[in-house]
């Protein structure tokens, strides 16, 4: 339990994937231009995570690591999750239309998200349990989506700012996200965490 | 219906083609990435003592260091202590007197998870030659009364570095095999006479003889157990050491401790619960030695 | 002529990381030292180059339908390869670059020149149009390696450049993540003003 809660806080916080770890920057630099769609972004890649994070980690210790395969992991679990992500898709237009309507759009964005991919192998480089694997999976969407959220509304307010015209756009969301990443920095250290 | 099969087909080859190719690779690689990781650890471990060869006696936490003529230089163990930023990954070298010979720690690219410029400074040797020749209370941050230098603003980092290397030298420091000093299990003899080479003295005080030491070997629960006593002329045991064991960690090593190797001065001691196949064959094994080498006590 | 400039174009005008904003999760995680940022920016091009060779040459045999998965299964191929024949040769450069490795897989930049490149032209333009955007990648990379390097630990390629008291209290901020962002942000700033100026 110790064990989950320190995994949760370390990949929520401390590790948090956008600023710490640099995984899932094309959607978060992409998709962050309103709090809304923010949002929704933030709760297909949390729900997503967590299914790829059971997924693979089932084909990696079920298949590929008792019959030696372990060679083909890049290739299984990015065919994998691509799969995993197109039948989600399917199932939820189908069934539940007000969840395909909050986030289904941005369903196959996330197909070649690195996050994703880079969760699943971190799940397995951490030899991390199923249910440690859970936690990770989980508490790093969130992080994703609290980072997500808070920078989409510091864009907001930046597109009202002046800015010098060369500052523009990139330039100065990277800056805003630069200072974003220091402010999490006062994170590291915490309970030991690394 | 030709194009459903032509898809399928494609896949089909693309995939089984490229596992075979993948599988060409892994099976020519594989090898040599275990070979480079050996070496990269056998690398490691010669930077903080000057051996030739390393004899695994923990998995990837503690070695034997043994030079070319095959003798024992002393050991190198692996810690972890709880820095700033996570675990500190920390190889430390021991000589036969239980003297630091060099201290390695990771760099970040190894896993080093301390404040870039501030906590990595403990790789730097100016921190870290600071604990060679060392030993003991010595290696502790000046401000806790040893003798090693703090980084300035990484206090928890050089605390911590301090704190895993005497950890690691109390727990690993019963494994430095060496030619014990007789004396330990002898007090007050000034004198020992060799009776059988490295195995039987006399033990001489004022030129009387008042008893014999003996170094004796005996089967354990994991491996054997090689001791040394000192036994007086009455046949009451005056102490007892243990100069190698490789016991189940956590409940066979408890052999080794004072508490229980002390109790031997009264008496033999009961079995300890838990580890009893060890004390069971060290108690006994004491016993058939000093029945054999009787005659020696008169 | 025509060649010359499908190699530049995306070794600078359409520049992945800098001009086109794509590929960015590698380029801000392991730009730190100049050394993991061109190792890095390397193992792309193999990738890359690799990739582009064998779709270019099977172009015309994949049925459109299956294309993507296809793709996505060479590229894979040429990733593990890399994965680990660097885990065999260059291990202390492995262990800096760390998952990144495998991600190449799914950086954009990759599939992105499969499908709008390679799979519709020859071979020589394919070689051509990979070099030029795994070399504009590493470029890149190599770039902003060197800044952090220099700024953040005070040194190029581990020699030390503005003597050992720079060494000693360098710009730490720089190889910290934030300093990733701050350079990306900065160069970028650069190159729209720049660019500007060209086109006025």
């Amino acid at each position: 339990m110790k064990n989950s809660a320190l995994i949760f806080l370390s990949a929520f916080l401390v590790n948090n994937i956008v600023l710490m770890r640099f995984l899932g920057l094309c959607p978060f630099f992409g998709v962050s231009t309103a709090v809304e769609t923010a949002t929704g972004m933030g709760m297909a890649v949390i729900f997503v995570m967590t299914l790829a994070s059971w997924i693979t980690w089932i084909v990696y210790h079920g298949v590929l690591l008792p019959f030696n395969l372990v060679f083909l992991r890049t290739a299984v679990f990015i065919l994998t999750i691509a799969s995993l992500v197109q039948l989600v898709e399917m199932f939820l237009k189908k069934y539940y239309r007000t969840l395909y309507n909050a986030m289904g759009i941005y369903l196959p964005l996330i197909t070649t998200n690195c996050a994703i991919l880079g969760i699943t192998f971190l799940n397995i480089d951490n030899k991390f349990n199923f249910m440690n694997a859970t936690v990770f999976a989980i508490a790093t969407g969130i992080g994703f989506m609290v980072v997500m959220i808070t920078f989409a509304a510091i864009r907001e307010r930046l597109d009202l700012a002046p800015i010098n015209p060369s500052l523009k756009g990139y330039p100065i969301s990277f800056i805003a996200a630069g200072l974003m990443a220091l402010a999490f920095l006062g994170f590291s250290g915490l309970f030991g965490l690394s | 219906m030709t194009s459903t099969r032509n898809m399928v087909l494609t896949l089909l080859i693309v995939a089984i083609v490229c596992s075979v190719i993948l599988s060409f690779v892994y099976s020519y690689t594989e090898p040599l990435i275990a070979e480079t990781q050996k070496q990269m650890t056998l690398d490691g471990l010669k930077q903080v003592i000057n051996a030739q060869e390393f004899v695994e006696i923990i998995p990837d936490t503690l070695w034997r260091a043994v030079d070319s003529s095959g003798m024992l230089t002393g050991i190198v163990f692996r810690v972890f202590p709880q820095g700033y930023g996570g675990p500190i990954p920390i190889t430390v070298g021991l000589d036969l007197d239980g003297k630091v010979t060099g201290v390695r720690v990771a760099s970040a690219a190894e896993g080093l998870k301390e404040t870039p410029g501030l906590g990595v400074k403990i790789t730097e040797p100016e921190f870290k030659d600071q604990f060679i020749g060392k030993c003991g209370p010595a290696v502790q941050l000046k401000n806790d009364g040893g003798e090693i230098d703090a980084i300035t603003a990484a206090t928890i980092s050089s605390r911590a570095v301090c704190n895993g290397v005497k950890k690691g030298i109390e727990t690993y420091l019963n494994y430095l095999e060496k030619p014990l000093d007789k004396k330990c299990v002898f007090s007050g003899v000034q004198e020992f006479v060799e009776i059988i080479k490295d195995t039987l003295w006399y033990a001489l005080k004022d030129a009387d003889t008042v008893g014999i030491v003996f170094i004796g070997i005996t089967q354990g629960f994991v491996d054997c157990i090689k001791f040394m006593v000192g036994v007086g002329t009455d046949a009451k045991i005056n102490g007892v050491k243990i100069l190698y064991s490789n016991e189940t960690e956590g409940i066979g090593v408890v052999i080794r401790e004072e508490e229980f190797l002390d109790k031997f001065k009264q008496g033999y001691p009961e079995t300890i619960t838990g580890a009893t196949v060890s004390s069971q064959a060290l108690i006994n094994a004491i016993k058939d030695y000093i029945t054999r080498y009787k005659e020696y006590l008169k | 002529m025509n060649r010359w400039n499908l190699f530049t174009r995306g070794l600078v005008k359409e520049n992945a990381v800098l001009v086109l904003m794509i590929g960015l999760c590698p380029a801000l995680a392991v730009s730190g030292t100049v050394r993991d940022a061109f190792g890095m920016g390397l193992a792309a091009t193999f990738v890359l180059l690799f990739s582009n060779v064998i779709i270019s040459i099977m172009r015309k045999k994949i049925p459109n339908e299956v294309r993507i998965p296809v793709f996505i299964l060479i590229i894979s191929t040429f990733v593990t390869i890399i994965d680990y024949v660097m885990q065999a040769f260059q291990p202390d450069l492995y262990r800096a670059l760390g998952v990144f490795v495998p991600l190449i897989v799914v950086n954009c930049m990759i599939l992105g020149r499969a499908e709008a490149f390679a799979s519709k032209n020859s071979i020589i333009n394919s070689i051509l149009d990979g070099l030029g955007v795994g070399l504009g990648f590493t470029l890149a990379l190599t770039v902003m390696g060197a800044v952090r390097e220099i700024l953040g630990n005070g040194t190029f390629l581990g020699m030390a450049i503005f003597g050992e008291g720079f060494k000693k209290s360098p710009v730490i901020f720089m190889i910290l993540p934030p300093g990733a962002f701050l350079v990306i942000g900065v160069l970028k700033a650069l190159i729209n003003k720049y660019v500007k100026k060209e086109t006025q």
